[in-house]
């Protein structure tokens, strides 16, 4: 017999029925699954199912963020050689990162999972696999400065408040990724704003400006010439060469992962192309508006779409599919709506110049009323069958 | 011959094709008449065990109206009265004694079906055993005689991928097939014959009779996804339908005055390709599937059907069994497995790169989890319904939400439960959900 197989039956008895680790099982009953597929017999019609399960379902997107994870580290360590006047190279850049981007990633998971099994164990449910999504989304959204008792109280807040008071994965309403950073955003405006994109900076004055989004034309410069001057260049902004959160830096990589999330259909197309058309259109419409050349009115579809967190957002945090709508309509709709907002916040409201959260969590609450909108149009035009 | 375009279904090719020969089997020594594949009956017993019965002969009645009679397909002693949970008639038994003894009818010709009425041709198809061949949509109970229906379809496929071959069946039966129709046209205006396309070819001369084809994607030949797709107002929605070699049955057994006692069935196993086999209506399942595995399931229908046991007899309205295996163990990190030969809709296994047949297995491939609203059981729907939102209507007791969204419209093709990655029992809710109401109606 399998080894590994042999160590879960062996202790099996102490987690179940009257074992001494009983009230854990479902952490126990959680390890085992991640080894051992459960796979009983169907005794009810259709008696042959599908392979895909949720384990395989979510693992996939945490495959998707691969390049955006390795990124993240790389150029988290980059940017902060760079701001302390290092040339590194790969392997010292991707050593500096790992120092900087671990510990979040560790704090979000145990905290989070902390939080899964106790709702598991006190309501008797099975550990869901959304976690194993959140728990790497949610730091890929922060700075690689962040406090980590904040990253702590940021994921507990998003997997409680966002996830579990709905009734657990499935149930809930909002991204609890989303969720998580955007309490983190409002509660502790400092961290997430100003100097913290680079880390190993606290003092170091490298920057004039924190990130692609807060830079304004100058002088009555236009904002591309302000974004080029500040190394935002497109070509950087596409690559991800600049400060800003962990993971979203790199329009490449979101990109990569977008389409292995299409062409593996797990995440969804018509939000991600609604949202990109979405952006461009009113991206477009607020360029060919003539008026203070010196704002992200003025910075044109490519800007709008490298800069930010928009690609990470509408590729990993708009596709999750239990907050998006389930129909495609609706789903059209949904991403359109995400790319529209996001370029109004940006251009309308310099406070929040990070759109994309804000876009996609007002859409989530929406969400239920486009399918429902949908279900309805769709009913009307069947032939009643009653 | 009009082509109805179905494009969402199971695509998939699956192994285990059933070969186009066919070889029949001697008498069985019992055959049974079971009670199980008949949805919605109230079976009232009319003999008891050690009873004598000839061919024809009735064995119960549907208590709902006792017209409708279940009648031996065997002359010999009723050997034993299997009843299932709470008391449910499972099975009668008959073990065959003696030459065939026939309840004899008269017989009626082509040329004088003419003269005989309506009420004369139900009635005497009720005596016969063979009016609970007609189905009723939307929840697919014995027809109602008083009803005319606005069609009548007739499936040459039955309701498996590997459902006995129509071209097989039918080669011999064009007259019979020709009186059957003629007799369904007494009873409705519109006579839809429907058979998929991969069959076409081999049907010879009853390929005259089609009027529709449907493509090769199950449940396309299904009947309830053939009236989703060609209906245009509600009136039709209780339209009737019948398999063509029930329809068959009923011709024999209008033109010779006996119950026709034959049936041509498939067995499928992995992959395997057996032949078809002719046997009796109601051989014993032990005697059709040949040597199996204690650990594999054996159904009547991969998608649609019943779970039957070895000891049991197949039923009136089945005419395929699969041996489905079980694997051997649960499989060592399986969800990160690249998945070369994993029959899946998803795009998540390297098998979908691949064409060839896949295998399948009895198992759940999973846990059960919430929904979440991916879509994967709308995306193949054959009724373009929404599966998802109506389960989650039906679970918070909104029928009328459930039934604006098309509740009544599942054709029970099972579909939607298979490619669930949440393994939510899509399928068994809806019909859940359908049966209560409809009992609420009666
Ligand atoms: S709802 Fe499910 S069972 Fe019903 S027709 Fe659609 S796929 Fe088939
Ligand atoms: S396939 Fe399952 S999880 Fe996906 S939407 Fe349908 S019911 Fe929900």
């Amino acid at each position: 017999m399998n080894p590994i197989k042999k160590i879960f039956d062996l202790t099996e008895p102490h987690f179940t029925g009257s074992g001494r680790f009983a009230r854990i099982e479902p952490l126990f009953d959680a390890a085992k699954t991640v080894f051992f597929f459960p796979s009983p017999v169907n005794r009810v019609m259709p008696f042959i199912r599908d392979n895909l399960d949720l384990k395989r379902y979510m693992t996939f997107v945490l495959v998707a963020l691969v390049p955006v994870i390795l990124f993240g580290i790389y150029n988290t360590g980059l940017q902060s050689g760079i701001a302390r006047g290092q040339q590194l190279d790969v392997v010292a850049a991707i050593l500096l990162g790992v120092r900087y981007v671990l510990p979040i990633i560790v704090v979000s998971y145990v905290v989070g999972f902390f939080w899964e099994i106790l709702f598991a164990v006190v309501r008797k449910h099975k550990i869901s696999e959304g976690f194993f999504v959140t728990g790497m989304l949610f730091p890929l959204t922060l700075p690689a400065t962040i406090p980590l008792w904040q990253v702590a109280l940021g994921i507990s807040f998003g997997v409680v408040m966002g996830k579990e008071v709905f009734g657990g994965t499935g149930r809930n309403i909002l991204n609890p990724a989303l969720t998580a950073r955007a309490f983190i955003f409002f509660s502790y405006p400092v961290s997430m704003s100003g100097n913290v994109w680079i880390a190993g900076t606290n003092g170091v004055d490298a920057v004039s400006s924190a990130t692609a989004l807060a830079t304004t034309g100058v002088d009555g410069g236009t904002i591309t010439q302000a974004l080029s001057q500040a190394g935002f260049s497109l070509t950087n902004l596409f690559w991800g060469f600049v400060p800003g959160s962990i993971g979203e830096t790199s329009a490449l990589c979101c990109l990569l992962g977008g389409a292995f999330l299409v062409i593996t259909r797990i995440g969804n197309f018509r939000i991600i192309a609604g949202g990109i058309i979405g952006l461009v259109a009113t991206s477009l419409a607020f360029y060919l508006v003539p008026g203070n050349a010196s704002t992200w009115g003025h910075a044109g579809p490519l800007y709008h779409l490298c800069a930010g967190g928009f690609l990470f957002g509408i590729c990993f945090m708009a596709t999750d599919p239990v907050s998006a709508p389930g129909t495609n309509p609706g789903r059209w709709m949904f991403g359109f709506l995400i790319g529209f907002l996001t370029v109004v916040i940006r251009v309308v409201n310099p406070a929040f110049v990070e759109g994309t959260m804000l876009a996609i969590l007002f859409m989530n609450v929406f969400s239920a009323l486009l399918d429902h909108g949908v279900v309805k149009y769709k009913s009307s035009k069947r032939i009643p069958n009653v | 011959m009009e082509k109805i375009k179905i494009s969402k279904g199971f695509t998939t090719p699956l192994a285990g094709m059933p070969d186009i020969g066919i070889i029949e089997l001697s008498d069985p020594r019992t055959l049974g008449l079971s009670a199980m594949d008949v949805p919605h009956i109230r079976a009232k017993l009319m003999v008891k065990e050690g009873d004598r019965v000839q061919t024809g002969a009735p064995l119960f009645y549907d208590k709902r109206d006792k017209s409708v009679q279940y009648v031996s397909p065997g002359t010999g002693v009723i050997q034993k009265i299997v009843y299932g949970e709470r008391r449910r008639l499972h099975e009668v038994v008959i073990s065959l004694e003696g030459a065939e003894d026939f309840v004899e009818f008269d017989p009626i010709s082509l040329s004088a079906l003419g003269e005989v009425s309506r009420q004369v041709l139900v009635e005497r198809l009720k005596q016969g055993g063979m009016w609970q061949a007609l189905r009723q949509f939307p929840a697919m109970d014995t027809a109602d005689a008083s009803h005319t229906p606005s069609m009548i379809i007739v499936s040459l496929s039955g309701n498996d991928p590997f459902s006995p071959d129509p071209g097989v069946v039918f080669e011999r039966e064009q007259t019979a097939l020709h009186f059957g129709l003629e007799v369904l046209k007494r009873l409705s205006d519109r006579i839809v014959v429907t058979v998929r396309e991969g069959s076409l070819e081999r049907l010879g001369k009853v390929k005259s009779s089609v009027t529709h084809t449907v493509p090769d994607i199950y449940p396309a030949w299904n009947p309830g996804a053939v009236l989703y797709h060609l209906k245009k107002d509600s009136a039709e929605n209780s339209s009737w339908c019948i398999a063509a070699d029930h329809l068959v049955m009923m011709a024999r057994f209008l033109m010779t005055g006996r119950y026709p006692t034959q049936k041509i069935i498939t067995v499928t196993r992995g992959r395997e390709h057996r032949p078809h086999i002719l046997t009796r209506q109601g051989a014993p399942v032990k005697a059709l599937i040949g040597d199996f595995i204690d650990r594999s399931l054996i159904t009547t229908g991969r998608f649609n059907g019943r779970i039957v046991e070895p000891d049991d007899h197949l039923g009136f309205f089945e005419n395929t069994l699969n041996l489905i295996d079980t694997p051997d163990g649960e499989e060592l990190l399986g969800f990160i497995r690249p998945g070369k030969a994993k029959a899946t809709v998803s795009k998540t296994f390297l098998s979908c790169l691949f064409p060839e047949p896949k295998e399948v297995d009895c198992t759940r491939h999973g846990e059960v989890r919430a929904c979440i609203n991916c879509s994967y059981c709308e995306k193949i729907c054959p009724n373009d319904l929404m599966p998802n939102f109506i389960m989650k209507a039906l679970l918070s007791d909104e029928i009328e939400n459930a039934l604006e969204c098309g509740l009544l419209d599942c054709c029970q093709c099972g579909l939607c439960s298979y490619a669930c990655p949440s393994k939510i029992e899509l399928a068994q809710i809806l019909r859940h959900g359908m049966d209560a109401l409809y009992k609420d109606k009666q």
